[in-house]
């Protein structure tokens, strides 16, 4: 007892000195985090009445009714919907083609470093920069290929707008995919492989009752990962249709985008913060889910 | 027929030559014991008989069937791995159930098998556990239950028993030379342990550095190891080799001492051999050798001084320094009157417990009795 009292001043220097070099991140954290993030679930809940010349007028209390307007406009539905299929394309065609790829390098193969190199240069490059190379391609005047559909771009295209935002960023997120999934090929032990193969298995069955079930873990990170991020999408869309044509490619975070910065109509800053806790709920959802599920879906001991 | 036989084989990783030139037989029926240190080539070797590594020369053939060519899944075999490796995600029964439900056996079928399996290694009450719900020894069955479920023309095993405890591993030895012995079916098994080689096989195969260096049954490779490797590689504790020199037809020289030989040594290139007794076959004559004047005159015998006793309390491990250097481990009963440390003492053998090997290749010497 009398040990730990004399401890006692020390320890509170001790603390006093950790509180101290936090500060500067906790500055710059509260600043540009944990105020916003508070800041936006007051916002749905005030209306901002139009600038009038130069004078911004007083904001107006209007309760939940803003809540319910914004959550059952066209605008919002549409943008769920379109994020919520650019999600369904995006995830499951990008853990595909990553698994395709890293069981294609997994094999024993001379040179096959090359190869695993070349799968994995993409998580060098941002999704701004695989966007501009895929204009640079496909721009019907400037672009390399020149690719016209009906009058316009691919981009142009009510129809091939939306499936071309999904080719750049399952592109993109392509590298790391088939990283994710080599590791997880990798954490199988040679081992179980071998022993199914004595067992009369051939490759694909090898596959099916083993390698597969066993990946399950990585494939639901993969999944959780690959959603959150594809709801968070925005830069591609900002670079290549702006959300067009006819908001076709309208995501949900560039529309918060969208509404409260560029409409500059009226109380939109308001309406975009409804959209962004909608966003917020989404990725906290699958966020609890990794979190609960991730031990179920895990074999080992 | 679930006879294995090696022909010439030989695998090359890059440079690196894991086995080298193997040809050895497997007869049908037999518990054939694969014994060498770690990095010898035993493991390399029974991968190639399961199909898990290709040949680089020569031919390995099951039954009468060349298999070089043949997927694993086609040969016939049943493997018990190290590690057990069994499948995390199936219950036991499913694990067990594996290798029918992949050759596409009728569920009524495959379900008697499963539970004869089970029976026979005791299971029953554990078919529907996960492997992780399963003691080290319980895992360790339903690796053995899975194998034998589909009654294989051959069973491979890779050390199976390393990763069991002392105790259960003696057990789990006799159970399995039991088991195999009800089943009748060929086993190539793979240790580094000599007493799992000793205790288990009807043969065993000691390699070492991808070479195979004698094959026979475990008394005949213990009395008569056919070179300076087995002969220091079987036995605990090793036969003591030492630098010996053939005086005359039926006598060795060692430093001051002697021992004598029986049968005459056929044509040595030269008298300077490599001389080897068991630690059991040297005995101490005399507890105060040197100490007596007229003693020295005698030379039957090697002179030397204690230097160490270990007692295992069934037996005790002496080691002498003779008067040439070399230290020698005596293996002597418990109830023999323990030896002082600096003690001088005799130590003599028996003229067919000295084994003579060659100098340079470390072959051993035959004599004509």
């Amino acid at each position: 007892m009398r040990r730990r009292k004399e401890r006692q001043p020390y320890r509170l220097r001790e603390t006093g000195l950790a509180y101290l070099m936090l500060l500067p991140a906790m500055v710059v954290f509260g600043v540009f985090v944990f105020y916003p993030f508070a800041k936006n679930f007051q916002l749905p809940f005030f209306s901002q009445p139009p600038k009038f010349g130069a004078i911004s007028r007083p904001a107006r209390y209007v309760g939940w009714k803003q809540w319910s307007d914004v959550l059952q406009s066209n605008d919002f539905r549409n943008t769920l919907l379109v994020t919520l299929k650019f999600t369904l394309i995006t995830v499951p065609v990008g853990i595909a083609l990553g698994l395709l790829l890293a069981v294609a390098a997994h094999q024993k193969l001379r040179g096959i470093t090359v190869f695993r190199t070349i799968f994995s240069s993409t998580v060098a490059t941002s999704i701004a920069v695989a966007s501009v190379i895929f204009f640079s391609l496909t721009n019907p005047i400037v672009g390399f290929w020149q690719l016209r559909i009906g009058h316009g771009g691919i981009t142009e295209s009510p129809t091939w707008a939306l499936p071309a935002i999904c080719v750049v960023t399952v592109w993109q997120s392509l590298g790391l995919s088939f990283i994710v999934m080599s590791a997880g090929l990798q954490s199988i032990p040679d081992d179980l492989l071998e022993a199914a193969r004595v067992d009369g298995a051939g490759a694909f069955s090898v596959f099916r009752n083993v390698t597969f079930p066993l990946l399950t873990p990585t494939l639901f990170f993969a999944f959780v990962v690959g959603s959150i991020s594809s709801f968070q999408a925005f830069a591609q869309v900002d670079l290549l249709t702006q959300g067009g044509p006819l908001d076709h490619t309208r995501t949900l975070a560039y529309s918060i985008y969208k509404t409260s910065i560029e409409a500059g109509g009226p109380s939109d800053e308001n309406k975009a913060a409804v959209f962004a806790i909608g966003l917020f709920v989404v990725v906290l959802i699958l966020t609890v889910l990794q979190l609960r599920l991730e031990r179920r879906v895990n074999y080992a001991r | 027929m679930g006879r294995v036989a090696f022909t010439h084989v030989t695998k090359r990783f890059g440079d690196v030559v894991a086995v080298d030139d193997l040809t050895v037989v497997v007869n049908d029926g037999e518990f054939f014991v694969l014994l060498g240190p770690s990095g010898c080539g035993k493991s390399t070797a029974l991968r190639m008989v399961a199909g898990l590594e290709e040949v680089t020369e020569g031919v390995i053939e099951i039954g009468d069937r060349a298999v070089n060519r043949v997927p694993p899944k086609d040969r016939d075999i049943a493997m018990v791995f190290q590690s057990y490796a069994l499948y995390p995600h199936m219950t036991v029964r499913r694990n067990i159930e594996f290798p029918l439900r992949t050759r596409e056996v009728p569920r009524a079928e495959r379900n008697t098998l499963v539970e004869h399996a089970a029976e026979i290694l005791g299971l029953d009450t554990l078919l529907d556990r996960k492997p992780s719900q399963l003691s080290g020894g319980q895992r360790q069955r339903v690796a053995l239950a899975r194998a034998i479920v589909r009654q294989p023309e051959v069973f491979l095993m890779d050390e199976p028993l390393s990763n069991l405890d002392a105790k259960l591993r003696a057990s789990t030895r006799v159970e399995l030379v039991a088991l195999q012995r009800t089943l009748a079916t060929t086993v190539v098994y793979v240790t580094h342990d000599q007493v799992e080689a000793m205790t288990m096989g009807d043969r065993i195969a000691i390699m070492f550095e991808g070479a195979l260096q004698q094959v026979g049954a475990p008394q005949d490779v213990y009395d008569k190891p056919a070179n300076r490797f087995v002969a220091e590689f079987i036995g605990t504790p090793p036969m003591n080799t030492f630098a010996a020199r053939l005086v005359s037809p039926d006598t060795l020289a060692i430093g001051a001492g002697t021992l004598p030989l029986d049968g005459v040594v056929a044509d040595p290139a030269t008298s300077e051999v490599i001389a080897g007794v068991r630690p059991e076959h040297l005995v101490v004559t005399s507890n105060d050798a040197g100490s007596e004047p007229g003693d020295a005159a005698t030379t039957d015998g090697l002179v030397g001084t204690v230097t160490l006793v270990e007692s295992l309390g069934h037996e005790r491990h002496t080691r002498v320094r003779l008067d040439t250097g070399t230290e020698l481990v005596v293996r002597q009963p418990a109830s023999a009157v323990a030896l002082v440390v600096g003690r001088g003492v005799r130590l003599r053998a028996k003229a067919h417990d000295v084994h003579l090997y060659d100098q340079a290749s470390g072959i051993r010497l035959a004599r004509d009795v």
